[in-house]
C-alpha cells in the first residue's frame, strides 16, 4: 500500500502542471474546442496575463451542471436562456457577452422538403410537413436547446416524438454524418459545418438551406463561478478571463480566428 | 474508405515528427493506465486470492458478484467516480477530478473485477496435488499461499495483460473524470473522440493505430517476461 | 517402561471416512512401528489414497482419531513437518530442479548448507546435481520429475516417509532408484516408511510387512486388515 501511494505521489508530481504559475479550469462547449478557437486564444491570454486555462469540452448542458458542482471555476457557453437561470440560482456571478457565431439549417441538396429560403419558422414547417428526416442532437447541448427554441420560436410542438425526428445524442459532427447518410436535415453551427463540408470534398451531402436569419445568432459568454456556492473557485482569476476575451485584445484574437479561410466568431462585447 | 488509409500514413507521420500533442496523449494514456493497472494488481490479486484459495460463507455469492461486475458499463463506473470527486462530493476537497490521479482511480475499479475474476478461477482450478505438495512438503500459511499464488503467476499475467487492454482502450471514464484536458488528461481514446467529432477521422484512426502499436509492445513485453517466468 | 522406540509411530482406531455419503475409508486398529518399512496393498476404492491424506496430516477423518508418537494429532499444520507424502502423480512446483528440491528446507528455515543437502538428495535418486539443478520443472521426463519429487522428500530426512504408488507410471531405471531411495530413507535416516501400491511383488520385495487394505463393507463396517494371499494380486 506504502509503495502504491509512493507511485501515486510520483505520478502526482510528473503530471503536474508545466509551466504558468496559475492556472483554473474551465467547462466549455465542443464548437470552442473542435473548432480549435480556443487552441489560438487561450495561448494569448496566458502570456498577457501569466494565467493557464485548462479546459473541457462538454455539452452546455454538463458545462452548467460542473459550474453547480464547483468542479470548474468558469465557463464558456451558449445558451443564454440556461444562463441566465444559472447566474439567477446563485450558481455564477455574472455574464460577459463577449462573441456570437451563427446556426444554419443545412440538408440534402435536392431539398426535397423544400426548405430552402431565409426563414428558419418556415423551413422547419416545411420539414415537418413533408415529415423528411431530422436529426437532432439531443445531448442537451447549447445546440440542441436552441434547436428546441427554434421550433417553440416556429410556433410548433417539439417533434420528438414523431419518426421522421431522430434524437441521435451526439456530437454535432457525428450528427452531421448521420444526417448526410440519410439524406435529412440538421441544425449546426457554422463552424462545424465548415470543417463537414472541407472534409467531404467536391460534392457535400449536405449544403446550407438557411441562414443569416436574426433568430439564427448564437451568443456566447463567459461566467466566473460564484464563490458565494464554492468557497475554493478561483474567482480573481475568472474575472481576469472574462475581462480579457471583452478586451480589445481579445475581441481582435476573435476576429481574426478562421477556418478553412472562413471566419467564423464574432466578437461583441459590450 | 480513403481515411483508413490516410490514418495509417498520417500515423507513421505523427510518430516519426515526434507530435507533441500526441506524445502527450501516448503519456497521459500510460501513465493513466500504469497506474490504474497497479491499483487493480494490488486490490484485485489479493481479493481474488481470498475469493479463490480460502473457503468462506457467502464466498459464492461474492464470486458470483464479482463476475458481475465485469459487465459493469464503464460509463456508471464514470459516474460513481464523479459523484465521490466532484468539489462537492465527499473526496472533493482531495482535488483529484480532472486529474490523471483521478481517471487512474475509475479505471482501477474497471480492471480490478477482471484481476480478481480471473485470480480467482486460476486459483480455483489449481491442481489439488499442487497444494497437498506445497503442504507435505512443510510449508506454513504464509509460505503455502504465496507458492500457490506462484503457481498460478502465468494466469495472473494473463490477467493482468487483459485488464492493461481494456483500461489502455476505455474511453467513457477517461473522459468523464479526465475530462480530456489538452497536455493534462487528454488520453489515446479521449483524443479519437475528439478527433472524430471534430470529422478528422484520419487522424482518430491515426491514434488509433498508435494505441493498437501500444497494446502490441506491452504483449510482446509480457510473453517474453512469460518465457522467462516458466523457464525460471 | 516403555522408550520412544517401542511407542508406534501411528496408532489408529476405528477411523472412518465418507464422500458424499459413500463410505471411502473404514480402519478398526492400525499401528505402525517405528523404523519398520510397511507395505499396503488393495484395489482401487480400497481408500488407500485417502489414508496416506490422512497420515500425511494433509487432512482429518471424519471420524476416529491418529495418535502420532503417542501423542493425539491434533495440530497437523506442525505435524506435516514430520512426515512427508510423495504422490502417485509426479507432480513439481513450476521452478527450477533445484528449488523444488530446496522448497522443504526453505519452508523450515534450514538453509544452512543448502546446495550440498540438495546435491546428496539429487544424487540419492541417481540425478547428477551438476546436469539437473539448474533445469526447469518442464524439462524433465515423468520419470526424473518423479525422482525429484522424492529427492525433495529426503532431503527432510522426514521422521515418516509415506508413498502412494510412487512407481505405477515409471520407466524401469526410475522405478529402481526410488526404490533404493525408500530404503536409504529408513536404513540410512531412520526414517519410518509407509508405501501403498496394487503391485503386490514389489511390495513384497521392499517391505518388512505387507497388509492388505481392504474397502469398506455396504454396511460402513471395517474390513478386516490381513496378510495378502500369496497371489499376485491385491484384490
Amino acid at each position: 500500500m506504502r509503495k502504491l501511494s509512493a507511485v501515486l505521489c510520483l505520478v502526482l508530481l510528473c503530471s503536474a502542471a508545466p509551466a504558468a504559475a496559475e492556472t483554473m479550469l474551465m467547462a466549455t462547449t465542443t464548437s470552442t474546442e473542435a473548432t480549435g478557437l480556443l487552441d489560438v486564444l487561450m495561448p494569448q491570454f496566458a502570456k498577457d496575463t501569466g494565467i493557464e486555462v485548462k479546459w473541457t469540452a462538454v455539452g452546455t448542458g454538463k458545462a452548467l451542471k460542473m459550474g453547480e458542482n464547483c468542479d470548474v471555476d468558469v465557463l464558456m457557453v451558449h445558451a443564454p436562456a440556461a444562463e441566465k437561470k444559472f447566474v439567477e440560482d446563485g450558481f455564477g456571478t455574472g455574464r460577459t457577452e463577449f462573441m456570437y457565431n451563427d446556426f444554419v439549417i443545412v440538408g440534402p441538396k435536392a431539398d426535397p422538403a423544400k426548405a430552402k429560403g431565409g426563414d428558419t419558422a418556415k423551413a422547419l414547417a416545411a420539414i415537418a410537413s413533408a415529415k423528411a428526416p431530422f436529426i437532432s442532437r439531443g445531448d442537451d447541448s447549447g445546440t440542441h436547446k436552441a434547436e428546441q427554441g427554434l421550433w417553440k420560436a416556429a410556433n410548433m410542438p417539439l417533434p420528438d416524438k414523431e419518426s421522421w425526428y431522430v434524437s441521435a445524442g451526439q456530437g454535432m459532427m457525428e450528427t452531421l454524418v448521420m444526417a448526410g447518410e440519410r439524406s435529412g436535415y440538421a441544425l449546426t453551427d457554422r463552424g462545424t459545418y465548415i470543417s463537414y463540408e472541407a472534409k467531404a470534398g467536391a460534392n457535400p451531402a449536405l449544403v446550407i438551406l438557411v441562414e443569416g436569419d436574426k433568430v439564427l445568432l448564437n451568443q456566447y459568454s463567459v461566467i466566473p463561478v460564484n464563490p458565494a456556492k464554492c468557497s475554493k473557485t478561483k474567482k480573481d482569476l475568472a474575472d481576469k478571463l472574462a475581462a480579457w476575451v471583452a478586451s480589445q485584445k481579445g475581441q481582435q484574437a476573435i476576429a481574426g480566428f478562421t477556418l478553412e479561410g472562413k471566419q467564423l466568431f464574432f466578437p461583441n462585447a459590450k | 474508405m480513403d481515411f483508413l488509409f490516410q490514418g495509417v500514413r498520417q500515423a507513421i507521420a505523427l510518430l516519426l515528427a515526434l507530435d507533441p500533442a500526441t506524445f502527450s496523449a501516448v503519456r497521459v494514456t500510460l501513465e493513466a493506465t500504469f497506474l490504474a493497472v497497479a491499483g487493480a494488481i494490488a486490490l484485485g490479486v489479493p481479493a481474488g486470492f481470498l475469493l479463490g484459495y480460502i473457503d468462506f460463507p457467502g464466498r459464492r455469492l461474492l464470486r458470483l458478484l464479482v463476475e458481475t461486475l465485469l459487465a459493469f458499463p464503464t460509463v456508471v463506473i464514470g459516474l460513481l467516480v464523479y459523484a465521490f470527486l466532484t468539489r462537492n462530493g465527499p473526496l472533493g476537497d482531495l482535488g483529484l477530478l480532472f486529474t490523471v490521479s483521478g481517471m487512474a482511480i475509475g479505471l482501477t475499479i474497471l480492471g480490478l473485477p477482471i484481476i480478481t475474476a480471473m485470480t480467482a478461477m486460476a486459483l480455483e482450478s489449481l491442481d489439488p496435488d499442487v497444494r497437498r505438495t506445497i503442504l507435505t512438503l512443510g510449508a506454513g500459511r504464509v509460505r503455502a499461499a504465496l507458492a500457490c499464488l506462484s503457481e498460478v503467476r502465468h494466469s495472473v499475467a494473463l490477467a493482468v495483460v487483459t485488464a492493461f487492454g481494456r483500461i489502455a482502450t476505455e474511453v467513457g471514464i477517461a473522459m468523464m473524470i479526465g475530462g480530456n484536458i489538452k497536455w493534462h488528461t487528454r488520453t489515446m481514446t479521449t483524443a479519437i473522440a475528439l478527433e472524430t467529432s471534430k470529422g478528422e477521422f484520419a487522424q482518430g484512426i491515426a491514434l488509433g493505430v498508435i494505441l493498437l502499436s501500444l497494446a502490441f509492445v506491452v504483449n510482446v513485453c509480457v510473453t517474453a517476461l512469460r518465457r522467462q517466468g516458466a523457464a525460471g | 517402561m516403555s522408550t520412544a522406540q517401542d511407542v508406534p509411530v501411528y496408532s489408529l482406531r476405528d477411523v472412518r471416512h465418507h464422500y458424499n455419503g459413500r463410505a471411502v475409508l473404514a480402519v478398526d486398529a492400525l499401528e505402525v512401528p517405528r523404523g519398520i518399512i510397511l507395505g499396503l496393498c488393495g484395489s482401487n476404492g480400497a481408500g488407500k489414497s485417502t489414508l496416506l491424506r490422512f497420515l500425511a496430516f494433509l487432512e482429518r477423518p471424519r471420524q476416529g482419531g491418529i495418535v502420532f508418537a503417542g501423542t493425539p494429532a491434533l495440530d497437523l499444520a506442525s505435524l506435516r513437518r514430520r512426515a512427508t507424502l510423495l504422490l502417485q502423480r509426479p507432480v513439481l512446483l513450476r521452478r527450477s530442479v533445484f528449488e523444488n528440491v530446496a522448497f522443504g528446507l526453505r519452508a523450515r528455515k534450514e538453509t544452512a548448507d543448502l546446495s550440498r543437502k540438495v546435491s546428496e538428495a539429487l544424487e540419492a535418486v541417481g540425478l547428477p546435481f551438476a546436469a539437473f539443478a539448474r533445469r526447469s520443472w518442464r524439462e524433465l521426463s515423468g520419470g526424473e520429475a518423479q525422482r525429484v519429487a522424492m529427492a525433495a522428500r529426503l532431503v527432510l530426512r522426514p521422521e515418516v516417509l509415506l508413498l502412494d504408488e510412487p512407481t505405477s507410471s515409471l520407466d524401469p531405471e526410475s522405478e529402481e532408484r526410488i526404490t533404493a531411495a525408500a530404503r536409504l530413507a529408513r536404513d540410512r535416516h531412520g526414517a519410518t516408511v509407509v508405501v501403498v501400491s496394487h503391485d503386490l511383488a514389489w511390495l513384497r520385495g521392499l517391505c518388512d510387512t505387507v497388509l492388505r487394505l481392504a474397502a469398506p463393507l455396504p454396511s460402513g463396517q471395517a474390513a478386516p486388515l490381513t496378510e495378502p494371499p500369496l497371489s499376485e494380486d491385491c484384490a
